[in-house]
């Protein structure tokens, strides 16, 4: 995988800003957007229930999302 | 007070499988829209259709009818109105 599923910024912080500071936002990059067109018969999760549970029928596409609450507080 | 109908694990054990099932049934319609030529994912999902009828089937002969308007049969008497309902399951 060459692609990071979590990207972030660290937003500018300006002296007038009325809020505590955002030190740092992420935002989620799941992997459909680095796969131009799926690939013919792709490897698929071994059981339907695993392809349920993961959301997704395709292992390339699956995402579990790592963006957790802490990671945008930073 | 009417008497609460308590639902066996069976019923909760196959309704999972019906969406298990139902969900290859959904991530394979999405993906052979845009891969209409691929034999293998048309047999799997044809696979995945007969499997999905023959669970619903011994869903509804256990606990009724699942869908309306003759998508599934029904049982005597008319029952579909009765509890439980998707939601309250």
């Amino acid at each position: 995988m060459t692609y990071t599923l979590v990207k972030c910024y660290s937003p500018y912080i300006s002296k007038m800003d009325p809020c505590p500071p955002m030190l740092k936002k992420c935002f989620s990059t799941p992997p459909n957007l680095y796969i131009p067109f799926q690939p013919y018969n792709s490897e698929q999760f071994p059981t339907a229930r695993e392809a349920l549970y993961k959301g997704t029928l395709w292992t390339c596409l699956y995402d579990p999302y790592p963006l957790k609450r802490e990671e945008n507080l930073e | 007070m009417t008497h609460q109908k308590t639902l066996p694990d069976s019923y909760y054990q196959l309704m999972e499988q019906i969406q298990q099932v139902d969900f290859v049934l959904v991530e394979l319609t999405l993906y052979l829209d845009t891969h209409p030529d691929d034999l293998d994912a048309i047999n799997q999902f044809n696979q995945a259709a007969y499997e999905s009828r023959q669970l619903k089937n011994t869903f509804e002969k256990q606990f009724g009818p699942l869908m309306q308007f003759g998508q599934s049969f029904s049982n005597y008497p008319w029952d579909w109105k009765e509890a439980p309902w998707p939601w309250q399951v």
